[in-house]
């Protein structure tokens, strides 16, 4: 996949500055050796890899920062922070990217990664322990509707068939736990939730 | 018998119930009680450090302030998405007063001192470089080639920490089954990522992941798969076929936790273990290898 073309506002853009700050990673330290490009386990998938997206933020170009693939699909394997010669993890601005993706209320181009995580994390505050059953059921049903509402309807099957399939084999093989784990100090948990909420 | 504060984590409690089966058992043999701390929460692995800053060092802090109030002096954490979550809200505390204070503040159970966080392989390696572990075995386990599957999170971290072992080359594993008459292949993707929760929402990304670890673990004549993590274990394990079929792998590897592996060395009835609970066989090598 060729790299876009980056649209150069450095002097407008406010944007090097505020993902230095929000991920703790110095970005001008990049001199473009690539060893983490090298590394990247879902570079090619993704036609954007570390060094690209730090380009992108050096440049100012928000729009292309904000929208690439390697910002949802990094699986935050840490392979470029480690192999960084100058110790930037790019995992941790990825983290950032989409942190503020979400605060912008920008459409995120992987839904169902988006909406997975979103769903761990309510699982996570209602009981206080991730539920893999609750979890799942919130996942599967958002992305079972906005895919059923663009007329995705042969993903939505194979979905429901593919879970439906791994559900059946975990139950014969013991590892469906049904029962309910929750923390007693829930209100403890859910103030950490809500003080997340206020910053 | 030394006590440890254990931090089992969600999977552990849950699809990999084995686990925490396997650990308990294990470590009582070397003499060591796992003390599970009271009422733990999420440690809001991968999801909470995509989603919310604050909360990816807020959830895990307050299983460090429950497992300061054991008194004990370290806690041993087996899942390595939990380990490395733990470990990096640990130092990131240390570093950030002001957030600590923060954190404290909506704690019943403060966050004080700096109780060691350590993976599963951290209390194990030193035990199998003392011979311990030999000592406790009544059968050596002949025959069994494992590659030995770290992932990412055993020994990469998001900020700088002090790793106890090769960081692409690790060792730990190899040196435990060594010490137990295996005979661990090499291989080139032993810390490669499995996709952890993409095999859930970016299957195809996890699959081609997963096939190059197999193809790998194959084309080296490895007989099993090892892991000392939940999710890379399921993952490996659950998605094999899926993953063989889809990319024209015959060969199939049982995914073993390490903890049965050990026990098996311990002469441990493998039912009792959860052994048969895998999605790949794993009986059959056991029994090929007259290691039942």
């Amino acid at each position: 996949m060729p790299s876009p073309v980056l649209k150069y506002e450095p002097a407008t853009s406010t944007l090097l500055a505020e993902v230095t700050k929000r991920s703790g990673q110095n970005l001008q330290a990049c001199y473009q050796c690539r060893r983490c490009a090298a590394g990247c386990p879902v570079g090619e998938e993704t036609g954007v890899t570390p060094d690209r997206l730090i380009r992108m933020i050096v440049v100012g170009d928000r729009e292309e920062a904000l929208n690439n693939l390697l910002v949802w699909k990094c699986v935050a394997c840490y392979t470029c922070g480690t192999r960084c010669p100058n110790n930037i993890q790019t995992a941790r601005i990825t983290e950032t990217l989409k942190q503020m993706a979400k605060k912008a209320h920008a459409r995120p181009l992987t839904p169902r990664i988006a909406d997975f995580h979103s769903a761990f994390m309510t699982s996570t505050r209602h009981l206080g322990r991730f539920n893999e059953i609750e979890a799942l059921t919130i996942y599967e049903t958002k992305t079972a509707i906005k895919e059923l509402s663009q007329g995705k309807v042969k993903a939505v099957i194979d979905e429901m068939i593919g879970q439906a399939r791994l559900a059946l084999s975990m139950m014969r093989k013991k590892r469906l736990h049904i029962g309910v784990d929750r923390v007693k100090a829930r209100s403890e948990v859910q103030a950490l939730f809500e003080k997340a909420k206020g910053r | 018998m030394t006590q440890l504060a254990y931090y089992p984590g969600c999977s552990l409690h849950s699809s990999s119930e084995l686990y925490d089966v396997q650990c308990k058992m294990v470590f009582k043999n070397l003499g060591i009680e796992l003390k599970e701390i009271d009422d733990w929460n999420c440690c809001g692995a991968t999801a909470a450090s995509k989603t919310d800053e604050f909360l990816a060092v807020a959830l895990p802090a307050r299983n460090l302030g429950l497992a300061t109030a054991t008194g004990l002096s370290e806690i041993v954490i087996p899942c390595s998405s939990c380990y490395s979550r733990t470990l990096v809200s640990q130092k990131t505390l240390a570093a950030d007063p002001g957030l600590k204070d923060s954190i404290n503040a909506e704690l019943s159970q403060k966050i004080k001192g700096d109780i060691k966080v350590s993976s599963i392989l951290e209390v194990l390696v030193p035990r199998a470089r003392s011979g311990e572990l030999a000592a406790k075995a009544v059968k050596k386990l002949e025959g069994l080639k494992p590659a030995c599957y770290y992932g990412c999170l055993l020994t990469r971290f998001p900020i700088d920490v002090n790793v106890p072992d090769d960081v692409e080359n690790p060792q730990g594993m190899e040196t435990v089954l060594k010490a137990l008459g295996a005979t661990p292949v090499d291989w080139g993707y032993k810390t490669d990522c499995c996709g952890a929760s993409a095999s859930v929402n970016d299957a195809d990304q996890s699959q081609l992941l997963m096939s190059r670890i197999f193809t790998d673990a194959v084309g080296r004549g490895a007989n099993c798969l090892v892991t000392t993590c939940p999710l890379c274990q399921f993952n490996v394990d659950a998605y094999q076929d899926a993953v063989g079929k889809k990319y024209g792998i015959e060969k199939r590897l049982p995914v073993y936790f390490i903890t049965e592996l050990i026990g098996m060395s311990m002469g441990f009835d493998p039912i009792e273990m959860q052994v048969d609970r895998h999605f790949v066989d794993a009986m059959g090598l056991l029994k090929e290898l007259n290691l039942l």
